[in-house]
């Protein structure tokens, strides 16, 4: 194996793939990154077995092979060197890997490719192509809910559910629930019902950035694997097994007090109020009060034993059908989850400080908002002593 | 002893019966029974005074009630109800000092030492709270005004319903002696059956007895009663401040116990008891400990810090027994000869909810905690609690 590669590209391809890097793991090679030609360019591959990410990137193949490289020894290497083309050689029968960077010179032992486990390949199955923007703003919206135990493991996935032209992206983790519902461009050939695991669909966020080009994601005839492919790169992640729970019944249709505030002041005052309540319980009041022709206010407070208090107030457009203050307690860290996932206005629905709490976008005149498709959050409250 | 007479006790009359009468005042002047259940097993909690005449008592299955008083009207207690009173009684016992003793939800001592400035004397004290209690409650309280808890606890009794009496310091023993010996707390039916042989009726009786016959008869408790009959009683009010920070229940066993599923049995009823005082304290816990003691004196202690804070017996079971089985494997499965469970990192009371949670679950805590509180640790058990029933040797240490 002999190629040519820019320091760039190899370091940028190296950053991409190195995210499924196995951190421990008894599968040595899983620590490795695969390094192969493929069809004029060069392919750099990783996996710990739950995710495979592949990237490629131009090169000049003088001879084809393959090999896999300590991915931590490589990539620090790599990152180091100047901005000039790489030289990288195996010798017939050697075990080591030849580098030359400018005036650098170095020798890194390798393990056989061979040896690498091998990355699935997802040719047919069902295709979905997906709108970048649209998509990794669906994922940020609903992968922190998901269950970071593996108690059920079902809940450390996202539920992606399609019906026709819709595609709806949900994950609970037993507290709180995120759907999240998008428009396709085009259905899917047949319906589709899986559980990815939420760190792969992170990580696809990730890949996406600003990326403009269209994603394609393809699962598997027998719905155990799913592929996400880009020009350049590919994720591909073992399916999660089980029934997702029927979340449609957590959502409640109805309330008795709403209230829309600005996502950013609401925000403002969560981070106060966690301040407050980081020394002690992490939570956080909320009492909903209408105006009666004034503006109503949403009042967020925080206490500690043995430090203090703060409470904090917001104007807001309160709807109430009791005419009562209504009161509801959080946890500091699934109220400021679903508020750093919003923008712009958001609508708080609730009934009882024992019941869910609903939190939607909202426009402007606090209507729901459907732009990038509907999104809700409903997250369990704290029952607290008021 | 230059004591002040400055203890108070405060009882609320029937309680739960009062309580009853507010929401249902056409049932003012009947004897009217309140009881943990009205079934056949049902017990009862409290009685009106009319009740009381027909030889009612709390504590008295309700079918015998029944018996006695077939025209009373029999009601089911409802804690929820009951609690925001009991609450708002011990929020009136603390506007008048910090030094304030809860001894059930109905009764609490304080101590107003020092308050004479700012409320008055101990009776003009004693009198503003019975007053604010009925004012702002809606029913009455007893309270009694001593130098200690006992005469107080002795006196708000005799002065029952909606009294006050006020034994002035030095003046216990006089004041004790004409009561009946059944009036003294710590004497029992037991004890009271043996006075009784030995011809003693009341409490001047009792004072007539020499401490040397009391300790020849009952052992080191003979002291105690000696001195109790002449008013004499030493533990202060306490007042709890300063939060618990850690509560815990441990029990030794009598023969080093091998057997895992009994092991695991107790450990239940601890975390059911440790639930219990957590819930009685309105606290949480953040972290959950287990400790083991393997003879002759190895001992070792595990804890786990949970993500949110639990409070239910069922989590603190559940936290408990993940952390015996992975630390008894550890030890060979040996027969243990300690085991302890505790909650620490106590927090104010608060239930993260999980989606679709009904809060009967949280119910259910409230009202066990709120028997136990009423009627001791031992009014409910698990079911598995009793297929391992306590070994005569073991010793909780609670």
């Amino acid at each position: 194996m002999k190629v040519q590669v820019l320091q760039e590209n190899l370091q940028r391809g190296l950053a991409i793939v190195g995210r499924a890097v196995a951190t421990r793991s008894t599968l040595p090679i899983t620590a490795n990154v695969l390094f192969a030609t493929d069809k004029g360019r060069l392919k750099l591959a990783a996996t710990d077995l739950d995710i495979a990410l592949s990237a490629w990137v131009g090169a000049k193949i003088d001879n084809e092979g393959a090999t896999t490289i300590p991915s931590r020894l490589i990539s620090d290497f790599v990152s180091q060197l100047p901005p000039a083309t790489v030289n990288l050689e195996i010798p017939e029968r050697s075990r080591q890997v030849k580098l030359e960077c400018a005036r650098n010179e170095s020798t890194i032992n390798s393990m056989d490719a061979e040896d690498f486990p091998r990355i699935p390949e997802i040719k047919d199955g069902v295709s979905i192509e997906l709108d970048p923007r649209v998509l990794r703003r669906a994922i940020e919206r609903v992968e922190f809910a998901a269950a970071s135990d593996d108690s059920r493991p079902v809940l450390t996935g996202v539920h992606i559910k399609t019906e026709g032209d819709r595609l709806t992206m949900a994950s609970a983790d037993g507290f709180r629930l995120a759907v999240s519902d998008v428009t396709l461009a085009k259905a899917p050939s047949e319906a589709v019902e899986v559980i990815i695991p939420a760190r792969a669909l992170r990580e696809l966020a990730r890949l996406i950035a600003d990326a403009n080009e269209p994603v394609e994601m393809r699962i598997n005839p027998q719905r155990t694997q799913v592929l996400f492919a880009m020009t350049d790169v590919e994720l591909v992640a073992q399916l999660i097994q089980g029934t997702f729970p029927n979340y449609n019944q957590l959502i409640p249709s109805e309330y008795t007090t709403r209230a829309v505030v600005s996502v950013d002041e609401f925000k403002r005052e969560a981070r106060i109020a966690a301040i407050f309540a980081r020394d002690g319980s992490g939570i956080i009041r909320l009492q909903l009060q209408a105006g009666n022709g004034m503006p109503g206010k949403l009042s967020v407070s925080a206490r500690a034993d043995e430090i203090g208090d703060n409470t904090g107030e917001i104007d807001a457009e309160i709807e109430s059908s009791t005419g009562e203050a209504a009161k509801i307690a959080f946890n500091t860290r699934y109220l400021s989850d679903v508020l750093n996932a919003l923008t712009g206005k958001v609508a708080l629905e609730m009934t009882s400080p024992s019941s869910q709490g609903v939190f939607r976008p909202v426009d402007d005149q606090g209507r729901t908002l459907d732009e990038d498709g509907n999104y809700v959050h409903v997250v369990m409250p704290m029952f607290v002593q008021w | 002893m230059a004591v002040a007479a400055t203890v108070i006790h405060v009882d609320l009359d029937a309680f739960f019966v009062s309580m009853e009468l507010l929401r249902r005042p056409e049932l003012r002047g009947k004897p009217v029974i309140v009881g943990g259940g009205l079934g056949p097993r049902g017990v009862v909690n409290t009685c009106s005074y009319e009740a009381r005449r027909f030889g009612v008592r709390s504590a008295m299955p309700v079918s015998r009630a029944r018996q006695l008083c077939p025209h009373g009207v029999y009601l089911e207690s409802d804690f929820t109800f009951y609690a925001p009173a009991s609450r708002q009684f011990h929020a009136i016992l603390r506007d008048f000092t910090p030094v304030v003793e809860p001894a059930g939800a109905d009764e609490a001592y304080l101590d107003v030492a020092g308050t004479e400035q700012l409320f008055g004397t101990p009776a003009e004290v004693a009198a503003s709270i019975r007053a604010r209690v009925r004012g702002e409650i809606g029913i009455t309280a007893s309270a009694g005004v001593s130098a200690n808890k006992l005469v107080s606890k002795v006196a708000s009794d005799a002065g029952k319903p909606d009294g006050l009496v006020v034994v002035e310091a030095g003046h216990e023993a006089e004041f004790l002696a004409p009561r009946a010996i059944r009036e003294l707390p710590m004497v029992g039916p037991k004890t009271a059956e043996v006075l009784r042989l030995l011809g003693v009726h009341t409490i001047g009786d009792l004072q007539r007895v020499p401490a040397a016959t009391l300790v020849a008869r009952f052992g080191r408790h003979g002291r105690e009663l000696h001195d109790r009959a002449h008013g004499r009683f030493d533990a202060p009010v306490h007042s709890g401040r300063g939060e618990a920070k850690s509560v815990s229940r441990e029990m030794t066993f009598g023969e080093d116990e091998p057997d895992g599923e009994r092991l695991r049995a107790v450990l239940r009823g601890q975390a059911e008891r440790v639930a219990a005082d957590l819930a009685k304290q309105q606290r949480s816990a953040r972290t959950v400990t287990l400790k083991l003691r393997f003879p002759p004196f190895e001992t070792l202690t595990r804890s786990v810090t949970l993500p949110g804070p639990v409070d239910l017996a069922d989590e603190l079971f559940q936290a408990g027994a993940a952390l015996f089985e992975r630390a008894w494997a550890e030890h060979d499965r040996r027969p243990v000869r300690l085991i302890g469970l505790g909650a620490t990192q106590l927090q104010e009371r608060a239930r993260q909810l999980q989606l679709g949670e009904t809060m009967q679950t949280s119910r259910l805590a409230e009202t066990v905690a709120g028997l136990r509180e009423r009627f001791g640790d031992g009014v409910l058990r698990r079911g598995a609690e009793l297929r391992a029933p306590r070994r005569a040797n073991d010793t909780p240490e609670e």
